[in-house]
Order: structure tokens, then C-alpha cells, then sequence
């Protein structure tokens, strides 16, 4: 296979052996033929695939850290540094604070879940999809037990409506033995053969051309930035410190271990440090020396229809073709998110770009097939549509190990889907590996008085109308509707500023409060919450940004404006 | 303990169309209390520091805040009762009446009503929902967010704006964003013609040079934090963008003025149908909707082109609510449906009520509309008012004909010139229409209006 793509590449391709990985050199005709060539590669038996072969037109991204400069961080010492602020680094974050360890987390955005993490279905997969043996199979099954009550503490709502995947014809019905005996291999948490009837009956919107479903009643949902920011929260609250606009620039090492963590805010040392960058894992890696594997992007664009919509779907569900039950995503769908829209997809499209979230036209046209296995979903119900990007090897598994080469690094990289499903599991074992590693410099107890609950801030358009009123009562901000669309009060808002992990963006604040997510987008509250924003943070109204420095919402007031 | 309020008529929204309707109704002689969600009313008129307002309805060129003023103050003269900063959660029908749910900064209100008013206004259509693709930088926004953060916040949104659609604010900020030392790189509409009223592409894109293009669209932005760039492309017929004229401009602005949406969450909560083709609730000839007592008006009911006919809307459904919340019986309604034909994008009222249209003929009976409106600037309170966009452009102009269905003719009138950006309205008296109706009975009743288009000389 390699061979004939170096043929076919027709400059050459160099392949050699490196610390157990094989790595790949040269120049690859397309950024699709660069990833066909790697995944051949991985069937090859090494460690891992280093695919450094080169695109023409596609140069080599680096990273751009943050416009901040200072020295935050110049000179202190933290028992472990977690690179990366998504739902990994998050949830090992809070994991951590279980143990009397001092845990910085370093984020290179303006606010933890900035990328994959927030940019996903919210879906908790039941396990099923993954490939028997892998880890994702076993840290998505047992990651799927452990949200439910995670959220609970969390004060995050989780809801398990189940996933059905449909038969789109009475011969893939036939293919439902070999769908149990995958399940039962994963250790899947049930799952059943459902009839046209049943399905018709439990999900009375559904198209008339399915010939029943194979139905995981464990699959569930939950709002992936909020689970995030809650994780980072309660690392928080447990004494772990979260750096925002944060970037690692380098790693300085000392006897093969890491020494020093340079970053965009000094240079800090660190007893361990865990590698949770996300589509930057492999470059973090590189940095301690350690790049043992590679990764290419596989990128993803979803539609979220208006929360009207929720109300005509009970379940997660999808109709793969045949062929794509073995592929390496299940092929989107339809998912009812917890706030009562409906997502539509994800696509799946190998794309370079680690931050690459531009969306194209043609996306959206695939998203069609979801939408019609509902008959009362359309395209023209959806009020946005974004893309994120996976963070996948070459061997489409992920990376959870202690590096093999420096003793004080642990991996927790090519977290693709399921990552979010399987995040609690790999923080545990992450974790329990840095604990492992930590006991070799110090001695390791459990925190006194670890707090598992996060107190949430409130929501009023949940409570009742004397809880409601009462609330407002005691502070008239919550009074305030800003944002009509979903509802959302200035108390929100402010809370969300003056938060254990206080933020300024207006992207940070929505993904917390849901203010601007609704039909207007934005239209009618924007100069509310800047405004708020801006009160609260003390800093001039047009300074208010959209996602960090550099994306100010204004270049400065109008002629002769006082602002 | 949550507040409590009961009252006759409650008007939501203290924009153009709930000040005029609140006002009509106090005048009829209910009680009304008008809700607002905002900390003061006049709706978008706040932030309209332009002139133009009040031609037909004061006949003076006012500003937007001028305008709104004089229904305030109206309003304020009248006693009339306001909740400001107020914001209705849920709204259902009870007892034969509303009950609405509402906070606000004291804490929750419940509103008990007889009869209800729509005047929730609309929303514009976002980047999104036209398609827009590539990445989402800091710089995208609507005309009309555009329009708040210059005037009302004082803010710069950016130095180099490129516009998409040629709706009215867009056309506005066109120039307004020049008078404020922005670069406006042009206005570039999907359309072959423009969608803003002539004297608006006339007074803001042509005095200040700066380029329409028609056919012609934004596919994709360019930029990660910030707006770098927009494609911009042209599109055929079906408006899909033509491979091979896609352009790259410069600019870190883009504003949006692609059309506006009724807003009717509220109306669609209650069960109120609603008209495909405006967006917004059916309504009969009082901006009675389909669901008895819940009246709509401006913005809610059909985009307008001009504020004065929102007041309109207003007077006439404020002053049918406050009948209909008046003691005594109700004429039985007794709707027929107007059918707009092909060549019209809409024409609104979608129905006529006979009841109420046979009770206004012969006096008055109804109670509403002689008492209180000597003071008021709408005039000829008890005619029929009919608005209409025809579908294409007619530049040899149309003869416009409203008849029964058995062809008896209640109104014709050649228009010079017909556009789709330009609101028509022509009225009726109840006494004709009560009386071309009067042997109209059964489900075949119906009004049909029809529009001939006629070849340019």
C-alpha cells in the first residue's frame, strides 16, 4: 500500500523507524492521500505513526499564541500542569483535586472549551460504534456510567434518551446478530432489536422508510461546554488554578524529565505534566520529545435547529449505510440536545486545519439526509451551523498512556469521538497515572475536604413562579431578561463574569448562559451583554470581544461619543 | 407572593404599533396596561435618529424618537400604565380571558386580561439563515445592531463595511456609516432589484457613491478573530452563486440587511394561526386574529414599510380590543377570507368580518371608536384598511380589483408603478363592505382581490 502511494506520489516517500514509531517523510499528492498513506502505515504493527510527509499548497500550521504577555506565571511550581483547557484536561483537572497535589491548567483561549470540546453534538455514546478491544470502546462504555452521576454533582443537566440506529432496508435489519455480538463484546449497557412498528410507535415522527432499528437505551446527551466549564469549575473550587490565554510555547528538560514549561506567561516548572492539547497533542508531545505519534483532522459540520424543534424527537438517531457501521464515525444523525433543539450531523470529512472551522455549502446539503428521517424537521428550522475538527491518529484509537521516553509526561491525546462520552474515564486513569508518578517526589494523600458538589449558579427560567420570584427579590438582576430568545437575566450574565473562572467574551458568556444562542442570534441582546460585560470587568465598552484579544466588537466609539 | 394585575386589555410591546394601540384603547375607554421589555419605550424608533417618520400620519418629517414621543406623551397624557423592563414568560387563555406570566425586576406579575395585543415587532434575518459560510470572526452583524451600537451606544463597530441585502436599514447604515467615517465598500444584493424603498437607495447609497450591486452575494467570510475579508459572487436567476465570480474584498465589517421576521413565539404559544406568506397571525379587518380576543398589529402582522402604517395598525387593533374587553355582547364574528391572487407577495387583512363590519355600518353598536378618537391623528378610524406588496416589480403598472366571489366589484384602482419594497394600502368603508357582503352566505364566501398587470407605454 505504501509503496504504491510513494509510486503514485511520484517524488518519493522515506520510511524509517524511530523510537518504535515509524515516521513518514517526503511529499504526499493531497492531504487525503497524506492520511490514506498513514492509516496503511498503522496497519504496519509500530507504536505509532509520525506522518510528517508534506502537502503541496498546505504548509505545516503552528501555533499562534495569545496576544497576552506577561509573567503570571514566571517561576512558580505546580505538582502537575495540564496542557489544554477541553473536556479532558478539564475533567482531569477536577480528578486531580481529589489529591493534595497543586494542579495549574493551562488554556492557550480566553475561556476553557474553546475548541473540540465545544464544538460537538453533546452526545454520550453508548460504546457501541467503537471497535471491539480498542480504548476507545472501553473508556467510552465506562465513561457513559460515570456522566450521569458526574453531572449530578456537576449541576449539569444529562439526559439518556437513547439511540436508535436505523435499518434503511430489511437486509441491513439482517445485520442485527452482528450488531448484538459487537455490543456484547464492548460491554454495552443493553440494546435491543426494534420493529418498523415499534419504532413508528416510539417515535411517532419518524420517516416511513426504515425497517426497524437496533436501539442502545444507554446512549445520552449533555451540553458539552457546560459540562467543561463545570469540570474546570470544581477543579476550582478544590484549589486547582486555571490559566486562561495561556499558551505552551516550549519545554525545557533536565535529565530526560521535564524541567520547565515555557509559556506565553513565563516559564513555570512542573512535577508532571499531562498532555491534553487536543488537535495540538502531537506538537505537545514534540516538545517534550516525545512525538510518537501524529494526527490529522477529520473535521465535522452540524446544524442546530430552533428549540422548537426538540419536541418532535425522542431519540438519538441515525440511518448509516451499511458499509459505514465499520467506518471510523457512525455517520451522524439526529441528537435532541438537553436545551430541546435538535443537531443535525456531524459530517465527517478528512480536512487539514487544526483550527479550521470554516463551514461550506456542501455540508449543509448532506445534513439533508439526517434531517429527513423526521418528518417534521427541515434544513430551514436551523438558526446556525458550525464545524469542529477531531484530533485523530493514524491508528484512529486514543493515545492514554504514561510516555514511554520521559518519566514525568502522560498523554492523554487523539481524543476524537467518542472523547466526550469517554472523558470522566480517561481522567480517572490519567489521573491515577500522574498520582503514580507524583509518589516518586512526594507523598501523595487525598485533599482534606474535597468538595464533589459545584454549587451552579441559577437559572431562573427553570424555576417555579415563587421560587422565581423570591430569587428576584433578593437580587433584581435576575429580573433583567436580556436575551428573549432563551430567556436569559443580567443575574446570569453577571454571574457567569464573576465566576470561580470569571470570563469576558461574549462566546464565553453565551456558552454559559445560552444569551445570544437563540433565534435572533444575538441581534437584540448583544449590546446588553456587552454592557454588562464591560460594567463588570471595568474595561471600555468597544473592547468587549467576541472570543479574546483580537476580536473586539467595536474599533472604538463614534465622533465625539462618550463611552 | 408574586404580584397580581387584572385589566382589560394588556398591549405587549411599547414600539410604533403597542403605543398607538395602547393609546386607541385607553381612549375607547378600557383599562390597559402596556408591557415592555425594554428600560423605555418606542421600539427600534430609539434608535432610527434618521428622518422620514410621520409623513402620512402628522405630515411632518420627524425623527424616530420624535415620532415615538408623540404617542409616548400621548399615552403619559391618557394615564396610561406602563411595565417597563417587563418580560412575559408564558401567556394562555383562561376563564374566557389571558393569563400572562411576567417578570420583572420586583419580581414576578401575574396579568390577567380580557383581550390581548400583539405588538412584539420583528427580528432581523441573520448571516446564517442566508447561508453564509467560512468562519465566524468578530464584524458580522445586522443592520439594525449596527444601527443600536452608532446611535444609541456611541460605538464604531468597525472601518471598512462591506453590506449585504439592500433592505431599508441596511440602506440607512450605508450612509450613516460614512457620516461616521467608516468606508462603506458597497451594497451588494442577491435580487435584481433592490429591496429598500427608492428614495432610500436614492438618499443613502447614490448621494454618497457608494455602489449597488445587484445580483450579486456574500458566500463566505474570511478571518479568524476579526473580519479580514468577505467572497463575494454573482448569482443567477435562482440566486445561486455563479462559479467563477467569486471576488475577494477587504473589509472588517460586514452588516446584514436581508429581511425581517415577525416576531410570534407569543402568538404561536396561544394557537394563533398564522399566514405563510406574512410571517405573522391572520387577521381580520380590526387585526382580530383567528383566536378570539387576541388582536395583532405592526411589525408582528406583516413587515411595513413605514412606521406611520404600524401606528395605523396599532389604533385600529387597540380600539377593537377594547371593544371586544367592553361589557356587553360581542357581535358573532363571522369571517370570510380575503384571497390575495398570484401576483401579490401578500395582502393583509387575510380575512373580513361580516359581524363586525354589519354592527360598525349601523352606528357603532360595537361601543368603540366615536368616543375618544377626536383627539387622535389616525382618522377615518371606522374604514376597512387593506395592505398589499405585489410579488414582482410592475413597471407599466397594475389595476388592483377587490370583489366577491360572484364578481361584485367593492374597489378597483390602477397603480402607476407596483415594487415589493413599497407597501400599497387602499381602505373601504364598513357600509360597503357590509353591504357588497350582505347576501354572502356559506363556505363559498369569500373576497378575491386580483391585480392585472399592465405593459409599460
Amino acid at each position: 500500500m505504501i509503496a504504491r502511494r510513494s509510486r503514485t506520489g511520484g517524488r518519493g516517500i522515506a520510511l524509517s523507524e524511530r523510537g518504535g514509531s515509524i515516521v513518514i517523510e517526503g511529499q504526499a499528492p493531497s492531504y487525503q492521500e497524506k492520511v490514506e498513506i498513514g492509516w496503511a502505515a498503522a496497519k504496519l504493527g509500530f507504536k505509532g505513526v509520525v506522518n510528517d510527509l508534506s502537502v503541496e499548497g498546505a504548509p505545516e500550521e503552528t501555533l499562534s499564541p495569545p496576544l497576552l504577555a506577561d509573567s503570571a506565571l514566571e517561576g512558580a511550581y505546580y505538582d502537575v500542569v495540564i496542557v489544554g483547557g477541553g473536556v479532558i484536561g478539564s475533567a482531569v483537572a477536577r480528578e486531580l483535586t481529589r489529591l493534595d497535589l497543586s494542579v495549574a491548567l493551562l488554556e492557550k483561549e480566553s475561556d476553557v472549551a474553546a475548541h473540540t470540546s465545544s464544538r460537538n453534538d453533546g452526545m454520550v455514546h453508548d460504546g457501541f460504534a467503537a471497535k471491539p478491544g480498542s480504548k476507545k470502546a472501553a473508556y467510552n462504555v465506562r465513561g457513559n456510567r460515570l456522566w450521569e452521576p458526574l453531572c449530578a454533582e456537576l449541576g449539569v443537566e444529562f439526559k439518556r434518551p437513547g439511540s436508535l440506529i436505523l435499518f434503511g432496508s430489511a437486509l441491513s435489519a439482517a445485520a442485527y446478530p452482528v450488531m448484538a455480538e459487537r455490543a456484547r463484546r464492548n460491554g454495552v449497557d443493553g440494546w435491543e432489536f426494534w420493529s418498523r412498528a415499534r419504532v413508528a410507535a416510539e417515535e411517532p415522527n419518524v420517516a416511513g422508510d426504515q425497517h426497524g432499528a437496533f436501539f442502545l437505551p444507554s446512549a445520552g446527551v449533555l451540553s458539552p461546554y457546560k459540562a467543561t466549564v463545570a469540570l474546570a469549575e470544581s477543579a476550582i473550587m478544590n484549589g486547582a488554578r486555571v490559566f486562561l490565554d495561556t499558551c505552551v510555547l516550549g519545554m525545557e528538560l533536565e535529565s530526560g524529565r521535564i524541567a520547565r514549561v515555557r509559556t506565553n506567561r513565563g516559564a513555570c516548572r512542573a512535577g508532571v505534566v499531562v498532555n491534553a492539547a487536543g488537535n495540538w497533542s502531537d506538537v505537545v508531545a514534540g516538545m517534550a520529545g516525545d512525538r510518537f505519534f501524529s494526527l490529522h483532522q477529520r473535521r465535522g459540520t452540524e446544524a442546530i435547529l430552533d428549540a422548537d424543534t426538540g419536541r418532535h424527537l425522542r431519540h438519538i438517531m441515525g440511518m448509516p449505510r451499511l458499509v459505514q457501521i465499520k467506518s471510523k464515525t457512525k455517520g451522524g444523525g439526529l441528537v435532541p440536545t438537553v436545551e430541546g433543539n435538535v443537531l443535525v450531523g456531524p459530517t465527517a470529512a478528512e480536512a487539514p486545519g487544526r483550527e479550521d472551522y470554516s463551514t461550506r455549502a456542501w455540508e449543509l446539503r448532506e445534513l439533508e439526509k439526517h434531517v429527513r428521517l423526521n418528518t417534521r424537521l427541515a434544513m430551514g428550522q436551523a438558526i446556525t451551523y458550525f464545524a469542529g475538527v477531531r484530533p485523530c491518529t493514524y491508528e484512529e484509537d486514543f493515545v492514554v498512556e504514561r510516555s514511554e521516553r520521559v518519566p514525568n509526561l502522560v498523554h492523554a491525546a487523539g481524543i476524537q469521538s467518542p472523547g466526550l462520552a469517554s472523558a470522566p474515564a480517561i481522567a480517572e486513569d490519567v489521573a491515577r497515572m500522574v498520582a503514580e508518578i507524583a509518589s516518586g517526589f512526594r507523598a501523595v494523600r487525598p485533599r482534606d475536604g474535597w468538595k464533589a458538589r459545584r454549587s451552579a449558579a441559577p437559572e431562573p427560567r427553570r424555576l417555579g413562579p415563587e421560587a422565581r420570584n423570591a430569587l428576584i427579590l433578593g437580587n433584581p438582576a435576575y429580573g433583567r431578561i436580556v436575551c428573549r430568545c432563551e430567556e436569559v437575566s443580567e443575574g446570569e450574565i453577571v454571574d457567569a463574569v464573576r465566576s470561580v473562572l470569571p470570563v469576558s467574551s461574549m462566546d464565553a458568556v453565551k456558552r454559559r448562559t445560552r444569551a445570544g444562542m437563540g433565534r435572533c442570534h444575538g441581534g437584540f441582546c448583544t449590546p446588553r451583554v456587552m454592557e454588562i460585560v464591560a460594567r463588570e470587568t471595568g474595561s471600555p465598552l468597544w473592547a468587549v470581544t467576541k472570543k479574546g484579544p483580537g476580536s473586539e466588537l467595536c474599533v472604538g466609539p463614534t465622533k465625539g461619543a462618550r463611552v | 407572593m408574586s404580584r397580581r394585575i387584572d385589566t382589560d386589555v394588556v398591549v405587549l410591546g411599547a414600539g410604533p404599533a403597542g403605543l398607538a394601540a395602547a393609546c386607541a384603547a385607553m381612549e375607547a375607554g378600557a383599562r390597559v396596561v402596556l408591557v415592555e421589555r425594554e428600560e423605555r419605550v418606542g421600539g427600534i424608533l430609539k434608535q432610527c435618529v434618521h428622518d422620514g417618520f410621520g409623513l402620512v400620519r402628522y405630515r411632518s418629517k420627524l425623527s424616530g424618537p420624535e415620532y415615538a414621543l408623540r404617542d409616548a406623551d400621548r399615552f403619559a397624557a391618557l394615564g396610561g400604565a406602563v411595565m417597563l423592563e417587563a418580560f412575559v414568560t408564558k401567556a394562555e387563555r383562561r376563564d374566557g380571558g389571558f393569563s400572562l406570566s411576567c417578570v420583572d425586576k420586583g419580581g414576578v406579575v401575574e396579568l390577567s386580561s380580557k383581550a390581548l395585543v400583539l405588538a412584539t415587532g420583528c427580528r432581523e434575518r441573520t448571516d446564517r439563515q442566508v447561508f453564509i459560510h467560512g468562519d465566524r470572526p468578530a464584524g458580522i452583524l445586522t443592520a439594525g445592531l449596527a444601527q443600536y451600537m452608532i446611535n444609541v451606544q456611541g460605538l464604531l463597530p468597525g472601518r471598512r463595511a462591506l453590506i449585504l441585502g439592500s433592505g431599508d436599514i441596511g440602506l440607512i447604515m450605508a450612509r450613516r456609516m460614512t457620516l461616521e467615517g467608516m468606508e462603506v465598500v458597497g451594497a451588494h444584493e442577491a435580487k435584481p432589484e433592490p429591496s429598500g424603498l427608492s428614495r432610500n437607495v436614492r438618499q443613502c447609497l447614490e448621494d454618497f457613491s457608494i455602489p449597488l450591486e445587484l445580483s450579486s452575494t456574500v458566500t463566505s467570510v474570511r478571518g479568524g478573530r476579526r473580519v479580514e475579508g468577505v467572497t463575494t459572487a454573482r448569482v443567477d436567476e435562482a440566486m445561486r452563486p455563479i462559479p467563477g465570480t467569486e471576488r475577494d474584498v477587504e473589509c472588517d465589517t460586514l452588516v446584514l440587511s436581508v429581511g425581517l421576521i415577525p416576531e410570534n413565539e407569543l402568538a404561536r404559544s396561544l394557537g394563533v394561526p398564522l399566514d405563510p406568506a406574512t410571517k405573522g397571525p391572520k387577521v381580520d379587518q380590526s387585526m382580530h386574529t383567528l383566536v378570539d380576543g387576541v388582536f395583532a398589529c405592526g411589525n408582528a402582522v406583516h413587515v411595513n414599510d413605514l412606521a406611520d402604517y404600524v401606528s395605523e395598525s396599532g389604533e385600529t387593533a387597540g380600539r377593537a380590543a377594547a371593544a371586544y374587553a367592553s361589557p356587553g355582547a360581542r357581535p358573532e364574528r363571522r369571517l370570510v377570507p380575503v384571497e390575495a391572487g398570484p401576483g401579490f407577495l401578500y395582502a393583509v387583512p387575510q380575512l373580513v368580518d361580516l359581524g363586525s363590519a354589519a354592527a360598525e355600518a349601523s352606528g357603532g353598536a360595537t361601543g368603540a371608536g366615536s368616543a375618544g378618537s377626536a383627539g387622535s391623528t389616525g382618522g377615518a378610524d371606522e374604514r376597512a384598511a387593506f395592505y398589499f406588496r405585489s410579488r414582482a416589480t410592475m413597471p407599466g403598472g397594475a389595476v388592483v380589483r377587490m370583489a366577491t366571489a360572484d364578481g361584485t366589484e367593492l374597489y378597483k384602482r390602477r397603480y402607476a408603478v407596483l415594487r415589493p419594497p413599497e407597501m400599497e394600502r387602499f381602505e373601504l368603508s364598513p357600509h360597503a363592505l357590509s353591504e357588497a357582503l350582505a347576501g354572502m352566505r356559506g363556505d363559498g364566501a369569500r373576497l378575491v382581490v386580483g391585480m392585472e398587470r399592465l405593459e409599460p407605454k
